[in-house]
């Protein structure tokens, strides 16, 4: 096989038979022309990888075929050498203008010009080869991106449905991942029983593996609401879940509440994660004391051993439950300090009446303490109103 | 950037951490601890945290790690010296109770 084409275009046969015999010796496949216009009509035949033209010939002189080859974007990519008896840096920088790759001097010795097409071509070589790297890592990033768009499109359609209702409770999200998709997810769940099932996690990390962990402990918790009984079966069966299929530096801090209307009672568990707040009449819009929904128990998928606590609170008629990932309140600001659990009470103390208004407010104001520092961790915000 | 100080103190090593840990540095700081354990095999695996300023929960989950495969190879690990906006994170998520946390690098290294 040839190492390459060559096009040699020059109105002096001598010259072409000369540079055609190295050429072709060194292995490469030669095409010859006397004049431009030739020239372009061999090209129709075969694509070269190079062509050195004379620059004076009649019909079509050099400067114009190297200037009709470089408009063509089919034919831009081919490496142009112009040969010319014109010496000096003129003329050289007067041919490089039409936009060609280099220059030799006539006279030439044709080993000059032989050497000058090899690294010529070691250059085209390497160009092809770049080119082809860029395809594939275009490509590459095209698949990855669009994966990427279909895997968060995917991921919001696992939170709940907007407004959301459940037996007692009307509730919105706030759902901002850092990374287009995230870690954090949350889950309101309507129970045989007339109860509801609450449940808010944030997963470790960020990007794809805190993703699919966090797709892992919402197919865990509706699976272990379906299995009965209340929030602490439900974290240790979540934390068996997710010991068992999670890798070493993976857990889920969580929150899992579970919503008696009847009796206007909560039980929860707090598996390390950040506590909602309990606004006391704060459905009803206004100025509201709150109360923090604490609790001790380990994260989610530490150890299957670990013991969680079940704890018991009121939720009233009126009463706003405000739940949350860290990422809300834990963005540094320039003077080193956070929003932090008291920030984020002191600013949900007074808020709109309707749950949209009231959740648009908590971002709009988080944001604004925050600033000029942005959101750098997934931040999730559930506003739950108790109907009565 | 993390500042990672590392030295051995009879059969224990000292990791000293210095920064902010979180997302971006924990692959630098798993580095560091898998290759302490890897060629020192300590019995006692020393982390001091005085110099972290914030932990996040990708740090958390390193510590956890740390924590399991010292466990595995028959050694502790134990944490020293957090300033209060770390021991906020500690308890907040109750790793507190989930970890040997010792005031002083000094009583760490006692309580073998």
């Amino acid at each position: 096989m040839a190492k390459g084409v060559v096009l040699v275009v020059d109105d002096e046969a001598p010259i072409r038979d000369i540079l055609s015999f190295y050429l072709k010796r060194a292995g490469y496949q030669v095409l010859t022309a006397g004049h431009g216009a030739e020239a372009l009509e061999e090209m129709g035949r075969l694509k070269p990888d190079l062509i050195i033209s004379d620059l004076r010939m009649p019909q079509m002189s050099g400067d114009e075929l190297c200037k009709r080859v470089k408009a063509d974007p089919a034919t831009q990519d081919i490496y142009f050498i112009i040969l010319s008896a014109l010496d000096g840096t003129a003329s050289r920088i007067g041919g490089l203008a039409l936009g060609a790759d280099d220059m030799i001097p006539k006279p030439f010795h044709a080993q000059e010009v032989l050497a000058k097409v090899e690294s010529t071509f070691r250059l085209i070589g390497m160009q092809k080869e770049i080119r082809r790297q860029n395809r594939e890592l275009t490509s590459f990033q095209d698949r990855v991106r669009e994966e990427m768009e279909l895997a968060a499109a995917l991921q919001m359609g696992m939170l709940p449905k907007l407004p959301g209702e459940a037996p007692g409770v009307r509730y919105t999200h706030r759902y901002l991942p850092a990374s287009g998709i995230g870690g954090d997810i949350y889950d309101v769940l309507p129970l045989p029983d007339g109860g509801t099932a609450i449940m808010i996690a944030d997963v470790s990390g960020h990007g794809v593996t805190a993703a699919l962990i966090s797709a892992m402990v919402k197919t865990s918790f509706e699976n272990q609401v379906r299995l009965g009984g209340e929030p602490l079966a439900w974290a240790h069966g979540m934390n068996e879940d997710l010991c068992r299929s999670t890798l070493a530096e993976q857990f889920a801090t969580a929150w899992l509440g579970c919503l008696e209307p009847t009796k206007n009672t909560l039980r929860y568990v707090a598996a390390g994660h950040c506590a909602p707040l309990r606004i006391i009449g704060g459905a009803r819009g206004g100025l509201h004391r709150s109360e923090v929904l604490r609790g001790k128990g380990f994260m989610l998928g530490l150890d299957a051993q670990l013991p969680f606590v079940e704890q018991d609170a009121e939720l009233q008629p009126g009463d706003r439950l405000v739940l949350y990932t860290d990422g809300l309140v834990e963005v540094e600001r320039e003077d080193r300090t956070m929003l932090e659990e008291a920030g984020l009470r002191r600013l949900c103390a007074e808020l709109p009446e309707a749950s949209e208004a009231a959740a648009d407010a908590v971002v709009a104001q988080a944001r604004a303490f925050n600033a000029p520092a942005a959101f750098i961790d997934d931040v999730t915000l559930v506003i739950l109103d108790r109907v009565g | 950037m993390l500042n990672i100080q590392t030295r051995q103190d009879g059969t224990a090593s000292v990791v000293s951490i210095q920064g902010k840990v979180n997302f971006e540095v924990t692959a630098q700081l798993r580095d560091v601890i898998r290759e302490t354990v890897a060629t020192a095999q300590p019995k006692l695996l020393v982390i001091n945290l005085e110099g972290v300023s914030f932990i996040d929960s990708s740090g958390l989950g390193l510590l956890v790690a740390a924590r399991n495969s010292v466990d595995k190879s028959g050694g502790k690990l134990h944490l020293c010296c957090l300033p209060p906006p770390v021991k906020k994170t500690f308890d907040q998520t109750n790793l507190t109770n989930y970890f040997s946390i010792f005031a002083t690098e000094q009583d760490a290294l006692r309580g073998a």
